[in-house]
């Protein structure tokens, strides 16, 4: 009796039950997510399905779209939903690109130095330094962005026939491509940093030394070794920062200028100060017309595109990771 | 044990988050932005010198959301600084108070006076450049700053000054009154367009077809000022709530009530006036 009562009612019991309760737990936000994107994608589909593959393409304004489409929705019947998204697109990608590539640049030798060179006290400050500075808020960064960078750049760096050339058309205030990849820089390098340092950090110290035993000087052992071994980390760490770039709203639409404009780099020097709005701000923008179903569509369209584009690029990520992994060093 | 502590907890936070004396009122309302210094002022007169017991929760989420939250039964009231919509249905408006939209520029500009249809031609895109408004003092182009779709400070734009047509690409859309103010504040050539209640320093309020924008002009019937509007709070129809009532009679005819809209920015409409 009592050998019987002991392994059932105990340790394996409760075992169990922590299993399956955590496996529940799995289930469940599995499932919600799986919902969540369900849910962004037939609410978008009228968008996608009414426009097919113009929905990315360039064509009018899409302030007039939006507005069209929004007013059509107010009537009930007849709903408008042509949209062509690519001055948003372009937008998306000429602030993220920038950024992201500035980034990858400086952090990279800032992770390099942290990591190599930096004299250990150094280190001890910069480390925590760079770890607040990634979980900082965007918000703050936008107000910097708006009460600092913005009338600066406005006042002191366009000049007034650069304005006067494109009068009527847009405004050159300050709020800018320019301002907007600088402060998204400035927001993306830190965790940029601190994910680079990581795989740095984790090369196998023998393989550095092997190299400088043989003679080879340290900037180049760091180069050739380090910075090649860490490459899994480096690809994980700007797919991070892409994603977070591609995904920032508010910051963006404090201080990318809110109109939807393409800035064309054919207008030479001032293509730096034109404005223009990425996706995310689009639907911060637009929030108050989703009482109207064309315009919620339109809207849920503008955050499918942002969702497949952040699971392109970890799935982007994990295959590069994974081509690199012979390499050695993980992150 | 365990799952009975949590909602012990969950209770203790929820009492905590509800004013906790007895009989208390909360009344929740949201709406518009344009409204929320007024309102706020109200609220807080209302409860510390009127009713103790009666509490205002409000979020400034724009007019437009707010009537939404409204009809779906999330808000008691919501503040509005536009005229009623057909989309409003089931929703009464109730005129509260007047405020002007101003038209604003930088100190620094020395017009003092423009047109409703100068300002629409600006916003249309059509006037670029200061020096085609006389009296400016300036060869610079003018930046023309706005609002976004959000909110009723945009609607009563759009409807007062545009003609309901969209303004120009060249107009920067902000997403607050505030930032409209940093923005005119920041920029030598700028014109913005806001509430009464956001006058001070560092922006000038434009003379519109020649009256100026001050609550004296506004509060006159008929409305001289050529920019001046109710703000409204709604309610939704056919639901009796004597507290909010009575706040809405306080503050539509009581004095002090009066002199609360004033002093934070608004123009009292119905108020009687203070005994000296």
């Amino acid at each position: 009796m009592e050998e019987e009562y002991l392994p059932e009612y105990g340790p394996k019991w409760s075992d169990q039950r922590a299993e399956r309760m955590l496996g529940a737990l799995v289930c469940a936000v599995v499932g919600l997510l799986l919902a969540m994107i369900i849910t962004v994608f037939a609410r978008a589909w009228p968008s996608f399905a009414h426009n097919g593959l113009a929905w990315f393409g360039a064509g009018g304004s899409v302030e007039e779209q939006l507005n069209q489409i929004y007013l059509s929705g107010l009537s009930g019947a007849n709903y408008v939903y042509t949209f062509h998204g690519w001055q948003l697109i372009w937008s998306t990608m000429l602030i993220t690109g920038g950024a992201v590539t500035i980034a990858l640049f400086c952090s990279l030798f800032v992770s390099v130095f942290i990591v190599e060179f930096a004299p250990e006290w150094m280190r001890n400050i910069l480390q925590p330094v760079v770890r607040f500075l990634a979980s900082v808020p965007s918000v703050i960064y936008g107000l910097l962005g708006v009460l600092v960078i913005v009338p600066f750049i406005g006042n002191h760096l366009v000049t007034e026939p650069q304005k006067a050339s494109v009068a009527g058309v847009i405004s050159l205030s300050g709020y800018s491509l320019l301002a907007a990849v600088l402060i998204l820089t400035v927001m993306i390098a830190p965790l940029m940093v601190s994910i680079f340092s990581d795989g740095l950090r984790a090369v196998r110290p023998g393989w550095l030394e092997g190299s400088l035993a043989l003679g080879v000087n340290r900037w180049r052992t760091t180069w050739k070794i380090a910075v090649r071994t860490a490459r899994p980390a480096i690809v994980a760490g700007t797919v991070l920062a892409v994603a977070r770039a591609i995904g920032e709203a508010v910051m963006l639409a404090m201080v990318s200028g809110s109109v939807a404009f393409a800035p064309n780099p054919a207008d030479g020097l001032i293509f730096i100060y034109e404005p223009s709005r990425p996706l995310a701000p689009t639907i911060v923008k637009n929030i108050d017309s989703l009482g109207s179903p064309p315009a919620n569509a339109t809207l849920f369209a503008i955050a499918a595109v942002l969702l497949f584009s952040a699971a392109f690029f970890s799935l982007a990520g994990w295959v590069a990771r994974r081509a690199m992994r012979k390499y050695g060093a993980t992150a | 044990m365990r799952i009975k502590s949590l909602a012990i907890s969950v209770i203790a936070l929820v009492a905590l988050a509800v004013p906790a004396s007895a009989g208390a009122v909360t009344l929740i309302g949201s709406g518009s932005v344009a409204a929320q210094p007024v309102l706020e002022a109200l609220f807080k007169t209302y409860t510390k010198e009127v009713n103790h017991k009666v509490h205002f929760l409000y979020t400034a989420n724009g007019g437009n959301a707010g009537v939404k939250d409204v009809q779906n039964g999330t808000s008691q009231f919501a503040g509005q600084a536009r005229t009623p919509l057909p989309s409003d249905a089931g929703t009464t408006y109730i005129k509260m108070f007047l405020d002007g939209l101003c038209i604003d520029v930088n100190p620094k500009n020395k017009l003092s006076n423009i047109s409703i249809q100068q300002t629409h031609d600006i916003y249309r895109g059509l006037l670029t450049n200061w020096n085609q408004l006389p009296g400016s003092g300036l060869e610079t182009t003018i930046d023309p700053v706005g609002r976004d779709t959000n909110g009723g400070t945009y609607n009563f734009f759009l409807q007062a000054v545009l003609n309901n047509e969209l303004p120009s690409s060249n107009v920067n859309a902000l997403t607050a009154d505030g930032l409209v103010v940093n923005a005119v504040k920041q920029d030598p050539s700028a014109i913005g367009y806001d509430g009464l209640a956001w006058q001070g320093k560092g922006q000038k309020a434009l003379k519109v077809n020649g009256v100026p924008c001050v609550s004296s002009k506004i509060s006159v019937e008929p409305l001289k000022y050529p920019l001046s509007r109710y703000l409204f709070l709604v309610l939704p129809t056919g639901v009796n709530n004597p507290a909010l009532t009575k706040f809405i009679d306080w503050a539509r005819r009581d004095p002090v009530a009066g002199e609360v809209i004033a002093k934070a920015g608004g123009v009292p409409a119905f108020n009687k006036k203070a005994k000296k």
